[in-house]
């Protein structure tokens, strides 16, 4: 009975967090949920696999009130309910094979009906929920384990180069270029994003210098000046959508496009739990608006009196601005996370 | 069915066609082929492939656009021969085959009706849509949306040639759903004030181009030049191997001729049909297998045909 009220504290704790925006960072966000989901697996009582897959959607909806614009979050409950399913349907395989080769194949309208009745003899809830939290601690180690993701990119990096990354912020992006840096000599050109991001850039480009990598702080402006000597473009977003399109900071639409317009490659480096199967239907409802008063300071009475100041936080950038997206499984083309997406999620949590 | 008659593919194909207008050709032709599996009764299994093979080559021969059609007749061929190999007991299959011949056609609506609920999210408030020609699909995605209580537009271009146009136009404002008529030059006047483009298919060629009635590509090529996104609706049941690379590259029974005399009256409909729109002009395609970008098509092609 103490551990079910110490998981309902645990998730109070959380929610608040997400509201508050102690906890921000794609990366600590899908680590923070995983880890309260698997205790909250492992503490609550689900005769059924049906079940635990309510319960967590019910969870899953609670934490995505909390931060709607977190997708991260979503992200991992929703890769949870499919490992859920997945585990679950691996003792009806024989029966459910039928029933998903006709719904997930071209042969859909001429598969025969099954023999009907589905069998209910589920997986024993102890033995599914050993097999879900091994999924999730799966989960939780590739979070943790950008190796592969650094794999790949390095071997898109070249000696001498010069690279673009606007308003960076990203612990991927850092972790990577400390990674290269150790092969590679190369500079790096960043973006100063203001006003949201100066000091995270700031602080980016300080850590760079400090491991030695060449690296200079330009004014959002500039980006169109100095692309022609800039040989690859480099950015992390808060979250890439089906279809291959991203949502980032404020401040990377500009040098993408300047970018398309020298024709210089756009590489996205995204950690698999960034992958959302949100299509962006409404790109305005996915763009967060912040704080005004870093525009133009409230104190300022006079002129915040008389103008309509407005600070969206993010940018979209559509599929064709984008040229490769490098995730934990390697690098593919931005037409083809449709893909990724249907292997990763299960359509029926769409909507928690 | 008269019994003193032979068994006739292509009029069974078009009694299929002609009893329910809900019904597409693909499905159609899977009907026909099923028909004549209960009518021929083959013995063994490569008489069976034959006498398949040999009805559905007569079928598209005997058709003048035979594209949708042979996308469901390839489809069920391919379903057989795979078959044949993976169960062993092919008569029964073969018996529920027969048995469950209308419910391939209901399947297909149900298609149809699960695309609407993936594109209703497409459909949204004050949108303004242009729709080329009459198209099942497309139709029941706007009257679920409506439905729903979506407030949106219509453009319905006039589509000449098959002059669907019409029809299509006054199935929308049945349903309540402001609907403005324009002739098909005025696409490119139109097109500014377009937010998206709807579009059935007749069929989708391998590289997730789109067979369509005609004036289709001149409708999405104008859409791609400002910028506003084309979603074509299609069941998965009409992808078929093809990989034209033009509107050429479609067999037409009437193409157009060049004359300095003046031969006979000008007559629209004594021209090509349908057209080609090449992948890269399309941003999503809406189908029973989920929402895919271009490229999904040939992947779906290759599980069935390699998988």
């Amino acid at each position: 009975m103490s551990a079910k009220g110490d998981i309902n504290v645990q998730i109070a704790a959380f929610t608040a967090q997400l509201q508050r925006r102690e906890i921000s960072g794609s990366r600590a966000v899908a680590l923070a949920t995983a880890h309260l989901i698997s205790r909250f697996v492992s503490s609550r009582r689900w005769p059924t696999a049906d079940d635990l897959i309510n319960q967590v959607k019910r969870l899953g909806r609670e934490l995505e009130k909390a931060q709607p614009h977190e997708l991260a979050c979503g992200n991992i409950i929703r890769r949870i309910l499919k490992s859920i399913r997945t585990v679950d349907e691996t003792v009806e395989l024989v029966e459910a094979v039928d029933d998903r080769e006709r719904r997930s194949s071209m042969f859909g309208i001429l598969s025969v009906p099954g023999s009907g009745d589905k069998s209910t003899d589920h997986m024993r809830s102890r033995d599914l929920k050993a097999a879900v939290i091994e999924d999730i601690q799966v989960l939780i180690e590739e979070i943790g384990n950008e190796e592969p993701l650094q794999r790949v990119g390095t071997e898109m990096i070249n000696d001498n180069e010069v690279i673009l990354t606007p308003c960076p912020r990203s612990v991927t992006l850092l972790d990577f270029f400390l990674k290269v840096a150790q092969k590679r000599s190369f500079t790096v050109l960043v973006t100063e994003c203001y006003p949201n991001g100066v000091e995270d850039a700031k602080m980016f480009a300080e850590r760079l210098t400090k491991a030695g990598i060449r690296t200079e702080i330009l004014p959002d402006a500039t980006v169109n000046a100095v692309m022609s000597k800039v040989s690859k473009v480099i950015i992390s977003p808060r979250t890439v959508l089906a279809n291959g399109g991203v949502i980032a900071s404020s401040g990377m639409a500009l040098p993408c496009l300047a970018a398309k317009n020298f024709n210089k490659p756009v590489l996205v480096f995204a950690g698999s739990y960034k992958l959302s199967l949100l299509y962006p239907f409404d790109v305005e409802r996915l763009i967060e608006v912040g704080n005004s008063g870093k525009v133009i300071d409230f104190a300022d009475a006079d002129l915040m009196d008389k103008l309509e100041v407005t600070n969206p936080l993010c940018d979209y950038l559509g599929p064709e601005l984008l040229d490769i997206i490098i995730t934990t499984d390697g690098g593919h083309p931005p037409n083809f996370m449709y893909r990724i997406v249907l292997d990763n999620y299960s359509t029926q949590d769409q909507i928690l | 069915m008269d019994d003193d008659m032979p068994f006739d593919i292509k009029q069974t194909y078009l009694k299929f066609l002609e009893e329910d207008p809900q019904l597409t050709m693909p499905v159609a032709a899977i009907q026909s082929l099923v028909a004549l599996l209960a009518d021929a009764q083959p013995k063994t299994s490569a008489e069976l492939i034959e006498v398949l093979q040999e009805a559905s080559q007569t079928l598209k021969d005997s058709v003048p656009n035979s594209i949708s059609l042979s996308a469901g007749s390839d489809l069920f061929l391919r379903f057989v021969v795979r078959n044949i190999h993976d169960y062993s007991d092919w008569e029964a299959c073969k018996r529920n085959l027969v048995e469950n011949g209308r419910t391939f056609a209901e399947r297909a609506k149900e298609s149809r009706s699960l695309i609407a609920r993936l594109g209703l999210p497409f459909v949204r408030d004050n949108d303004i849509i242009l729709v080329h020609g009459r198209s099942r699909a497309v139709h029941q995605l706007l009257e679920l949306a409506a439905s729903k209580h979506v407030r949106f537009q219509v453009y319905v271009t006039e589509a000449r040639v098959c002059a669907e146009g019409q029809i299509a136009a006054a199935a929308f404002r049945k349903l309540g759903i402001p609907t403005c008529m324009i002739p098909d030059s005025s696409v490119g006047y139109v097109i500014p004030k377009v937010h998206k483009v709807f579009l059935g298919a007749e069929g989708v060629a391998e590289s997730g181009g789109v067979i369509n009635q005609i004036g289709s590509s001149q409708v999405v090529m104008l859409a791609h030049q400002f910028k506003k996104p084309v979603f074509v609706l299609a069941e998965s049941h009409k992808f078929v191997r093809l990989f034209p690379l033009s509107s050429d590259d479609l067999t037409t029974e009437t193409p157009y001729t060049f004359t300095t005399t003046e031969t006979e009256e000008f007559d629209p409909a004594n021209g090509p049909q349908i057209d080609f729109t090449p992948h890269k002009y399309i941003t999503a395609l809406i189908t029973d297998l989920g929402v895919l970008t271009p490229s999904g098509v040939s992947e779906e092609l290759i599980k069935i045909w390699f998988g």
